[in-house]
């Protein structure tokens, strides 16, 4: 995997995982590769590893078993609030960029309809 | 968490020069610590003072144990296969292992010897640099210490090998286990670091996490210490 630099290790391996579990790679109740096997895999840390489940078991979408591992959690409402909750990280971010460039709130959405339909024309 | 090294108030000169001074670090177990510095900063003066083949004034104690044999016996250096003739046989280097070490570990070594492809039947003199460097990776990891120095270890060798020792260092570090390594280019290896040491106008000028530092400054440790050396970022 490769990592920005810039941005904590640790924070990079959530979203790594987040992404996976939203797309369905790392589906509800699947068991995650032992700590030191994610660490191989991505070529971090252990202990990078091990904050990051530590904070995704704080959050509720890893579940810890003792002695048998970490799991996606089973509840299928934490993974649709996690997406949303992805989806917002994003948005808030285009919105406040936007906004920065004195776009008002009518302008944002047209923009981006805009920018929608010309990418959509661009891939056909 | 208890701490793996102790340094307080070292200080070492070398023929009335002064090479490191008021050197303070403390290292806790399990880490993986990223020493940091231009060449002739002072790196592998401080990993010889920790092993002791390097005598200075102050304190230094490995698993709180100050006197030279009792630290040797804890900390596995990457001596850079120098006392060995050329024409010396890998196996023949293990063997020397085996007899010198009572903590060296044939099947980890063995282990090791697989995942790195490395061939013991070669003479020292048929490896290139990135083979001599694997075996002396191999060597030293097969050790059971607490403490682990790894000097330049990537220093001028090919991609695929630097690839392979960053994952058997993952692989093989002891989970209680501390590990040092000296590099002057970090980005290869900062996704790695638990922390960072800088060793600048010989003495030990930062000791940080490495996800802190990007936290903190929203930089790269590649960065941050280019920036350190210009004298860029600001720190009490």
């Amino acid at each position: 995997m490769k990592f920005d630099d810039k941005v904590p290790i640790y924070y990079q391996i959530k979203n790594q995982l987040y992404h996976e579990m939203i797309t369905g790679e790392l589906e509800p109740g699947d068991k995650l590769p032992a700590v030191r096997q994610l660490a191989v895999d991505m070529t971090v840390n252990v202990n990078t590893i091990q904050r990051a489940l530590g904070e995704m078991i704080t959050e509720g979408v890893i579940e810890s078993q003792r002695g048998k591992g970490n799991f996606v959690t089973m509840d299928h409402e934490r993974i649709t609030q996690l997406k949303e909750e992805l989806i917002t990280e994003q948005l808030e971010r285009v919105y406040q960029q936007l906004h920065a460039l004195d776009l008002s709130d009518e302008d944002i959405i047209a923009s981006l309809e805009h920018f929608i339909k010309q990418r959509g024309e661009q891939h056909v | 968490m208890s701490d793996v090294l102790t340094i307080e108030n070292l200080n070492y000169k070398r023929n009335l020069k002064v090479i490191l001074h008021d050197v303070n670090l403390t290292l806790a177990q399990g880490k993986i610590v990223g020493l940091l510095g231009e060449n002739g900063a002072g790196k592998t003066t401080l990993m010889r003072l920790i092993t002791g083949s390097a005598k200075g004034s102050g304190h230094i104690a490995v698993r709180d144990l100050e006197k030279t044999v009792d630290r040797k016996r804890h900390v596995s250096f990457s001596e850079q296969l120098k006392g060995f003739a050329d024409g010396t046989r890998i196996d023949r280097v293990v063997d020397y292992y085996r007899l010198v070490y009572p903590d060296f570990d044939g099947q980890r070594f063995e282990e090791l010897v697989t995942f790195l492809q490395i061939d013991t039947s070669l003479k020292l003199s048929a490896l290139s640099k990135g083979m001599k460097e694997k075996v002396v990776i191999a060597l030293t990891l097969s050790r059971q210490v607490d403490l682990y120095l790894l000097d330049e270890p990537f220093s001028g060798i090919d991609s695929m090998s630097r690839k392979r020792i960053i994952s058997s260092i993952i692989k093989w570090k002891p989970d209680d286990a501390t590990m040092v390594i000296s590099d002057h280019y970090v980005t290869e290896i900062a996704p790695i670091l638990d922390d960072v040491v800088i060793v600048k106008d010989q003495t030990v000028a930062i000791h940080q996490a490495a996800d802190d530092i990007r936290d903190e400054y929203g930089i790269g440790i590649e960065a941050f210490y280019e920036s350190l050396y210009e004298g860029g970022v600001k720190h009490d």
